[in-house]
C-alpha cells in the first residue's frame, strides 16, 4: 500500500528530522568550541542523521499496510477542542481563572452534546470555585481569580 | 537492610504519607478505570500536586497512583471489556466472560487478591535486588552510564510489538531530539529555540507527558462517536457485581499461579523496555500451556487461572520496573520514565547514590509499595461498587474535565500561557501520530534519557581526553554496548528468520 499509516507517519517525521538537521547547523559555536570532540552541535547532528535514516527505513519497510481511516471520526469536534484549549490559554490571564475556566468547561460540555444551560452551569461553576479554593487555601497556589478590569 | 526497612517504615507510616498513599490508590483507581487513561496519564496528572510535596511524600503519592491505576484498569477490563491500559488487556480475556456469567464481583476479588500478592511478592524481591544492584552499580563510571542509557533506549525497540521496531526506534530518537531544545547545559549555547525566549529552558517534561498522554487520549475519545449501547452496558455492569467471595477451591487454584506469575512478572519488569504488558501476556500464555488440554480449554471462558496470572504478573512487573529506576537511574518503562522525570524535578538523581545519599526516599518507595498494595486490597476492594459508578459519568462531562486538568496541571507549574499553546500543539501532533500507530512511550523515554545521555557522553570524553576509545577499551562499557547492539539487531532480523523458516517449511515435501 503506497500511502499506509507507517509511510505517512514516516514521511512527516522525515520532514521534521530534515528541518531539525538544518536548524542544527544554525547552533552558534565559538571558535574554540568548534574544535572540541564534543560540542553543542554534535548530539543534534548525530540525532538528525539517525532520525532521517530511520524515517527512510520506516517509509521503505512499513510494518503494516493498514491505511488510515478518517471516516466515522469527529474531526471537526477534535479541531474545535484544540481551538477551545488554545483560546483558554489566551484568556486565562485577562479573564481570570474563575470566568475563563467556567466558560471553557461549559463550552466543552456543550460541544459534546449537553444542551441544558442549567446543567452546564451547575456542573462547571461550583467545580471551578471548589478547585480554585482548594488550590488557593489548601495548597497555597495562588491563581488570579478575577478578570483584569475587576482587579484592584 | 533492616535499618533501611525501618527508615522506610518510619517515613512511609507517618500519618501524612499514609493519607497520600490512600489518596493515591483511590485517585489512581478512579483514573485507571476510565477507558483510555492508564497509569502514565494518572501519574502525569498527579505530578503538579506531587511537586508541591516533599520528595518522599511526592514519590509515595505517585507510586500509589501507579498501583491504583493498574488496579483500576483491571476493573474496567472486567466490568466492561474496555482495558484502561495495555497491561490489563489479558485480564479481560477471562475477567469479562466471568462478569458476563454474573460473577463480576468474584472476578474483581480474584484480580485484587492476585494484584496484591503479585505486588507484595515482587516488593520482597525488590527489597533484596535493589540494594545489591545499587552496590554493584557504584563501580559504574560515566562511560558505563552512557552505555546503559543506550541499552535502555534500544531495549525499547527489542520489546516493541512485531513490525513496530523501526517506529519505536524512530520515536526514541525523536524524544532525544526534543530533549536538545533549549540552552546547552555545558556550553550555554541556545539550541532550536527559534528565537523564542520561552524555549530557552527547553521543553518541560511535564508538558510533553501531559500532551502526549492525557491530552491526546482525551482527544482520541472526543474523536470517537458516542456509543449508546456500550454506555448502557457500562451502566448495567457497574450496578450489578454479584458476590465477591472466593471459594477454597479457587484459592487453591490461584496459589501456584500467583507464585509462578510473580517471579515471571518481576523478572520481566526488571528488564529495561519490557514491562507489565509483556509480563501479563507471557504469564497468561504460560499458564494456558501448563494447564493442559482439559483446563486450557477453559481459558477465555472465565478461567480463574487465566484471570489470576496476568493480574499477578502485571503488578509484579510494575514493581520490578522500579529496580533499574532506583538502582541505575534508568527507567524500565514509560511509567517509570515519568517518575524519573518527577524525581529529577525534585533535584534527586536516581541511581546507586540514591541508596546512600537519600535512603529515606529509596526505602520509603519500597515500603510504600507494600502499604499501597494493602490499602488497595482493604480499602479499594470494598469500595469498588461505588468507584465503578465513575463508568456511568457521561463522557460529555468527563472529557472536558480531563482536558482542563491536563492544561491547568502544566500551567500551575510555570504560570506561563505559552506552555498551554505548546501543549495544544504537541497534543495535536501526538494525536496524529497515535492515529498513525506511532508509539509515544519510547519518545518519552528518549526525552528523559536524552539530557543525561549527552551529559555522560560529554563527561566520558572529557575524562578520556576527547578520545572515543572508551567505547571499546573499557570491558563493562563494551559489554553493555554489545548487549544494546543485540537488542537492536535481533528484533530486526527475527522477521527475516521467520520468513526463511516459512520458506524452508513450504519447500519441504509433505510426504503424501
Amino acid at each position: 500500500m503506497l500511502l499506509c499509516k507507517d509511510r505517512i507517519g514516516g514521511l512527516l517525521l522525515l520532514i521534521f528530522s530534515i528541518t531539525y538537521g538544518l536548524l542544527s547547523q544554525k547552533i552558534h559555536l565559538l571558535p574554540f568550541q568548534a574544535n572540541s570532540a564534543f560540542h553543542a552541535r554534535t548530539m543534534p547532528e548525530v540525532l538528525s542523521v539517525l532520525a532521517i535514516g530511520l524515517s527512510v527505513l520506516v517509509i521503505l519497510f512499513p510494518g503494516s499496510d493498514e491505511r488510515p481511516r478518517f471516516a466515522g471520526l469527529n474531526w471537526g469536534l477534535g479541531a474545535a477542542f484544540l481551538v477551545l484549549m488554545s483560546t483558554y490559554g489566551f484568556l486565562v490571564r485577562p479573564m481570570g481563572f474563575l470566568l475563563a475556566t467556567s466558560l471553557f468547561l461549559m463550552v466543552g460540555f456543550a460541544l459534546l452534546g449537553e444542551r441544558k444551560l442549567w446543567r452546564l452551569v451547575a456542573v462547571a461553576v461550583p467545580t471551578v470555585f471548589a478547585f480554585w479554593a482548594l488550590m488557593t487555601y489548601g495548597l497555597d497556589v495562588f491563581i488570579e481569580p478575577l478578570p483584569k478590569f475587576m482587579r484592584g | 537492610m533492616l535499618d533501611g526497612i525501618l527508615i522506610g517504615l518510619g517515613t512511609a507510616l507517618t500519618p501524612m504519607n499514609l493519607i497520600f498513599v490512600m489518596i493515591g490508590c483511590f485517585v489512581g483507581t478512579f483514573i485507571g478505570m476510565l477507558p483510555g487513561l492508564g497509569p502514565m496519564s494518572a501519574i502525569a496528572l498527579m505530578i503538579p500536586i506531587a511537586a508541591t510535596l516533599e520528595p518522599s511524600a511526592g514519590i509515595i503519592l505517585m507510586a500509589a497512583v501507579y498501583y491504583g491505576a493498574i488496579f483500576g484498569g483491571s476493573t474496567s477490563s472486567i466490568l466492561i471489556n474496555a482495558p484502561g491500559v495495555a497491561s490489563t488487556v489479558a485480564t479481560s480475556f477471562d475477567g469479562f466472560p466471568m462478569a458476563k456469567q454474573g460473577k463480576a464481583g468474584k472476578a474483581l476479588a480474584i484480580a485484587a487478591y492476585s494484584s496484591f500478592s503479585g505486588g507484595v511478592i515482587a516488593a520482597i524481591f525488590l527489597l533484596v535486588a535493589a540494594p545489591f544492584l545499587a552496590s554493584v552499580s557504584l563501580a559504574f563510571q560515566s562511560t558505563d552510564y552512557f552505555a546503559l542509557m543506550v541499552l535502555g533506549l534500544t531495549a525499547v525497540a527489542a520489546f516493541a510489538s512485531k513490525g513496530d521496531v523501526l517506529k519505536a526506534l524512530l520515536m526514541t530518537v525523536i524524544g532525544l531530539m526534543l530533549s536538545t531544545v533549549g540552552t546547552d547545559q555545558t556550553q550555554g549555547v541556545p539550541r532550536f529555540t527559534l528565537g523564542i525566549l520561552d524555549l530557552t529552558d527547553g521543553i518541560s517534561f511535564l508538558l510533553l507527558v501531559m500532551a502526549t498522554f492525557a491530552l491526546s487520549e482525551a482527544l482520541i475519545a472526543i474523536l470517537k462517536p458516542n456509543d449508546d449501547a456500550k454506555r448502557q452496558q457500562e451502566k448495567e455492569a457497574s450496578s450489578q457485581l454479584g458476590s465477591m467471595a472466593v471459594s477454597k477451591e479457587e484459592v487453591k487454584e490461584m496459589v501456584p499461579v500467583i507464585g509462578r506469575s510473580s517471579v515471571l512478572g518481576f523478572l520481566i519488569g526488571v528488564l529495561p523496555g519490557a514491562g507489565a504488558t509483556i509480563a501479563s501476556f507471557l504469564a497468561y500464555g504460560t499458564e494456558q500451556r501448563m494447564a493442559g488440554p482439559k483446563k486450557g480449554k477453559l481459558f477465555g471462558k472465565g478461567s480463574v487461572r487465566g484471570l489470576s496470572a496476568p493480574e499477578t504478573a502485571n503488578n509484579a512487573a510494575a514493581t520490578g520496573s522500579f529496580v533499574p529506576l532506583l538502582t541505575l537511574g534508568i527507567p524500565g518503562s514509560g511509567t517509570t520514565a515519568i517518575m524519573l522525570g518527577a524525581l529529577i524535578g525534585y533535584g534527586i538523581q536516581p541511581g546507586p547514590r540514591l541508596y546512600i545519599d537519600q535512603p529515606e526516599v529509596f526505602w520509603s518507595v519500597i515500603v510504600s509499595m507494600w502499604i499501597g498494595n494493602i490499602i488497595l486490597l482493604v480499602l479499594n476492594l470494598p469500595l469498588i461498587p461505588y468507584i465503578a459508578k465513575v463508568l456511568a459519568i457521561p463522557s460529555r462531562f468527563l472529557l472536558p474535565f480531563i482536558l482542563f486538568f491536563s492544561l491547568i496541571g502544566v500551567y500551575f507549574v510555570s504560570f506561563n500561557t505559552f506552555d498551554i499553546q505548546l501543549m495544544v500543539l504537541f497534543g495535536a501532533v501526538a494525536l496524529l501520530l497515535r492515529f498513525l500507530d506511532f508509539p509515544m512511550a519510547p519518545m518519552i523515554l528518549g526525552f528523559i534519557l536524552g539530557g543525561m545521555m549527552e551529559e555522560n557522553l560529554r563527561r566520558a570524553l572529557l575524562i578520556n581526553n576527547d578520545s572515543w576509545s572508551f567505547l571499546w577499551e573499557r570491558p563493562l562499557t563494551l559489554s553493555i554496548l554489545v548487549i544494546a547492539g543485540l537488542c537492536l539487531v535481533v528484533p530486526m532480523l527475527s522477521p527475516l528468520f521467520a520468513k526463511m523458516r516459512k520458506a524452508k517449511q513450504s519447500e519441504t515435501p509433505t510426504g503424501d
